[in-house]
C-alpha cells in the first residue's frame, strides 16, 4: 500500500474490517474466478425473479385452485399442450394453476426463508462458537458437547424429528434446520477464535482494560469473519434443499403454497406415473439452479480466502 | 495397527453423546404436547379409558421416573409398541423389519458412489485444470447441487415412463413371493431383509436343487430360476442411481482435492526420483494417504445418505425406515418416531466411529 497517512488507532478500527477486506486478495481472487461469476449471476437473477413474483403476482391466484376455468395437467402450449395456454410457459399442475408463475414465486420463497435459516443460524453459532471458545474450560465443554449431540443425528433425519415435536409449517421447518444447522458454524467460529486467542494482542487488549464483551465483539468476531462467511454461502444451498426437502415430504409449507418442494411432491404424485414430466420438472429445475449458484459462489470464496481451508469447511 | 487405548478411549468419548442423543429422544414425546393415551384410544373414548390407558403407560408418574425408565428401555432397544401405524406390534420387531430395506439402498447408493467418486477424483486431480478436470468439477458441483427428490422423479420420468427399462417403484415385481426364511441342509435358516440378497439365496438354491433333482439338463434353466433377483435387482436400479449420483459427486469432489494436496508432498517426489513410475506412485504411495481424509466424507456423508434413502424411499415408494418415520410423524405415532430417530443416530454414530478407526488404522499419528 502506497498510502503513507498516519492513522489513528481509532480510524484504524472504524475502517478495520472493511478496509481489510477492500485491499485482500480476496475479491479480485473471487471475481477472477469464471464459476464463482456464474454463481453471483445465477443468484442475481433468482433475486430478481424473486422480487418480480412477489411485487407483481397475486399470490391469492397461484394458490387457490383454478379449476373450471382452465384445463388441469396440461403441457406449456410449446410441449405439445393447447395452443390456448400459451401464456403458461411451463404448463398446469393438478388444480389448472400456472406452473411457471408458482415457479418464478418459488424462487421468492426459498431464498426469503433460505435466508433466514442461514442468518439465525450463523448468528447462533457465531455467538455460541466464540463464547466457547473465549471462556474456555465448563463452558466450552457444555457447549461443544451439546453441539456434538446434535451432529451425532444425520441432518435431515434431525430436522423430521424436530417437525415431530413442533408441527409442521414453513417456519417450524425454518426454526428446526436453525437449530440442526448451528454446530456447524460453532465449530468453525470455535475454531477460527482459538487461533485469534493465541494472538498477543488480544492479551494486549484485556491489559489496557477492554471488557469482555468489547474483546468477543470487536477483536475476535471480526476476525473469524472470513469462515463464517464462506460457511454461511455454502450453508446457503443446503438450507434451500432441505427446507424444500420438508415441504417435499409434507413437513414444511402446507397445501397451496408456491414452494418448490411441494410443487414436486405434487408433481411426483399426480404426474409422475402418467408422464406428465412438466409439472416435476421446471420447480425442481430452478431449485437446483439456486442451488447450484450458491454452491459456485461458495467454492469460489473458498479458494479464494485460502485453499488450504477446505479442510476446516465441509 | 490400531491402538486398543484409542478404541476404549473413542468408546468413552460415546456415552455421553448417545446419552444426549436418548434424552433428545425422550423428549420429542413430551415436549410435542399430544397426549400419547388419547391417541392411542381415539378421540370418542371416555375419560375413563383415557386415565386408564394413562395409568398402563405409566404417563402419571414423575417426569424423572419416566425419564429413567426410558433410559434403561432404550438400553434394550425396548420402545414399546406402535400406537398407530403397526398397531400392537412391538417397535423393535417393525424396525428390524424396515432396517434392512433402508441399508441395502444406502450400501448401493454408497457402493456406487465410491466406485465412480474415488477414480474420477483421482483421474481430475492427477490431470489437473485439464477438460476432464474441469467436466468432473462442474458434473461434481451439479451433482451436489440437484435434490435427490429432483433427480428421481426426472430419472423414473425417462427410464421408467419414456423408455420402459426400469420399473418405477417397489422393491420387487408384484406377482413374485418369497418366502421368508430358507433351507440349508434340512435347517431353516432367516433371511436378511435385503431383497437382492435374500432372492440370490432363494433363487440360487433353487436352481441347485433342480440341477441336482434333473441333472444337468436343468443348468440352462438358470434365467428362469433367477427372475426373482433380476427383477429385485431391476427395481433397485434407479433409486440406488438417485443416491449414488449424488454421493459420487460428493466423493469425487473430496478425492480431487485430497488427492491435489498429496501429489505436492515430497515423498512423492521422492518415489519418482527413485525411478517409479508415475502411475504406480499414484497408486501406492498417493492413493492410500488421500484416501484418508476422503474417508471421514464418506462417514459424515453417511448422514446425508440415510436422509437421501428417506427421500428416495418416500420418491420410489419403497417401504423402509423412511417412509416409515414419515407416516409415523404424520399419524403421531411417537414410540415408531422415537425408535426410528434413535436407531438412525445409533447408526450415524456407529459409521463414524468404525470411520475415526479405520482412520487411526490408516494414519497411527492420529492416536498419539
Amino acid at each position: 500500500m502506497s498510502t503513507e497517512t498516519p492513522t489513528t488507532r481509532t480510524d484504524r478500527d472504524e475502517r478495520g474490517a472493511l478496509a481489510r477486506l477492500k485491499n485482500s486478495p480476496f475479491l479480485s481472487e473471487l471475481l477472477s474466478n469464471r464459476l464463482a461469476l456464474i454463481g453471483i449471476g445465477i443468484i442475481l437473477g433468482m433475486v430478481i425473479i424473486a422480487l418480480y413474483a412477489r411485487l407483481f403476482y397475486d399470490l391469492n391466484a397461484l394458490t387457490s385452485s383454478r379449476l373450471g376455468g382452465f384445463p388441469d395437467r396440461t403441457a406449456p402450449g410449446w410441449a405439445g399442450g393447447p395452443a390456448s395456454l400459451t401464456e403458461m410457459y411451463f404448463g398446469t399442475d393438478a388444480l389448472a394453476r400456472d406452473i411457471f408463475r408458482r415457479t418464478m414465486y418459488g424462487a421468492w420463497i426459498a431464498l426469503k426463508f433460505g435466508t433466514i435459516t442461514v442468518a439465525a443460524s450463523t448468528t447462533l453459532g457465531v455467538g455460541l462458537g466464540i463464547i466457547a471458545a473465549y471462556y474456555g474450560d465448563v463452558t466450552d465443554n457444555v457447549i461443544m458437547r451439546t453441539m456434538d449431540v446434535v451432529l451425532a443425528f444425520p441432518s435431515l433425519l434431525l430436522a423430521l424429528a424436530l417437525v415431530a415435536i413442533f408441527g409442521a409449517g414453513l417456519w417450524k421447518a425454518v426454526i428446526a434446520l436453525t437449530l440442526v444447522y448451528t454446530p456447524r458454524f460453532a465449530r468453525v467460529v470455535r475454531g477460527a477464535a482459538l487461533k485469534v486467542l493465541e494472538d498477543e494482542y488480544i492479551d494486549a487488549t484485556a491489559a489496557l482494560g477492554a471488557t469482555d464483551p468489547r474483546i468477543l465483539v470487536r477483536h475476535i468476531l471480526p476476525n473469524t469473519l472470513a469462515p463464517i462467511t464462506v460457511q454461511s454461502t455454502l450453508n446457503f444451498g443446503l438450507a434451500i434443499i432441505d427446507i424444500a426437502a420438508l415441504s417435499f415430504l409434507g413437513f414444511g409449507a402446507q397445501a397451496g403454497t408456491p414452494s418448490w418442494g411441494l410443487m414436486l411432491a405434487n408433481g411426483v404424485e399426480n404426474g409422475l406415473q402418467t408422464g406428465k414430466w412438466w409439472m416435476s420438472f421446471f420447480p425442481g429445475l430452478f431449485l437446483a439452479l439456486t442451488v447450484l449458484g450458491f454452491n459456485l459462489l461458495g467454492d469460489g470464496m473458498r479458494d479464494a480466502l485460502d485453499p488450504r481451508m477446505q479442510d476446516t469447511l465441509d | 495397527m490400531v491402538s486398543k487405548r484409542f478404541v476404549a478411549k473413542r468408546l468413552l468419548l460415546l456415552i455421553p453423546v448417545l446419552f444426549g442423543v436418548a434424552s433428545f429422544v425422550f423428549a420429542i414425546l413430551h415436549l410435542s404436547g399430544g397426549d400419547p393415551a388419547q391417541i392411542i384410544v381415539g378421540q370418542r373414548a371416555s375419560q375413563e379409558t383415557v386415565r386408564e390407558v394413562r395409568r398402563e403407560l405409566g404417563l402419571n408418574d414423575p417426569i424423572l421416573v419416566q425419564y429413567g425408565r426410558f433410559l434403561i428401555e432404550a438400553a434394550q432397544f425396548d420402545f414399546g409398541e406402535s400406537y398407530q401405524i403397526s398397531k400392537g406390534t412391538p417397535v423393535r420387531q417393525v424396525l428390524a423389519d424396515k432396517l434392512p430395506v433402508t441399508i441395502e439402498l444406502a450400501l448401493y447408493g454408497q457402493g456406487i458412489g465410491l466406485a465412480l467418486g474415488l477414480p474420477l477424483g483421482v483421474l481430475s486431480a492427477v490431470k489437473q485444470d485439464s477438460l476432464v478436470d474441469h467436466g468432473t468439477r462442474i458434473g461434481a458441483l451439479t451433482g451436489i447441487s440437484v435434490p435427490i427428490y429432483w433427480s428421481g422423479p426426472l430419472l423414473i420420468l425417462l427410464f421408467s415412463g419414456y423408455f420402459e427399462l426400469f420399473p418405477a417403484a417397489g422393491r420387487i415385481g408384484s406377482t413374485i413371493f418369497l418366502d421368508d426364511h430358507w433351507v440349508l441342509f434340512g435347517r431353516e435358516l432367516p433371511l436378511t431383509g435385503m431383497v437382492t440378497i435374500d432372492t440370490l439365496i432363494l433363487n440360487t438354491g433353487a436352481y441347485i436343487g433342480s440341477i441336482l433333482n434333473e441333472g444337468l439338463t436343468a443348468i440352462p434353466t438358470v434365467l428362469e430360476h433367477y427372475e426373482a433377483f433380476t427383477s429385485a435387482v431391476m427395481h433397485l436400479f434407479l433409486p440406488a442411481v438417485t443416491i449414488g449420483v449424488y454421493s459420487m459427486a460428493l466423493i469425487s469432489r473430496m478425492m480431487r482435492s485430497s488427492m491435489l494436496e498429496v501429489i505436492r508432498q515430497d515423498y512423492m517426489r521422492t518415489a519418482r526420483a527413485k525411478g517409479q513410475g508415475a502411475k504406480i506412485t499414484v497408486m501406492k504411495h498417493g492413493f492410500r494417504n488421500a484416501m484418508i481424509p476422503v474417508i471421514t466424507v464418506v462417514g459424515i456423508q453417511f448422514g446425508t445418505l440415510l436422509g437421501g434413502a428417506v427421500l428416495t424411499e418416500t420418491v420410489f415408494g419403497i417401504g423402509g425406515i423412511g417412509t416409515m418415520l414419515v407416516s409415523a410423524i404424520n399419524a403421531t405415532d411417537y414410540p415408531l418416531v422415537q425408535g426410528a430417530v434413535l436407531t438412525f443416530a445409533l447408526l450415524f454414530t456407529l459409521v463414524n466411529l468404525g470411520v475415526d478407526i479405520t482412520y487411526s488404522y490408516l494414519d497411527p499419528r492420529i492416536d498419539q
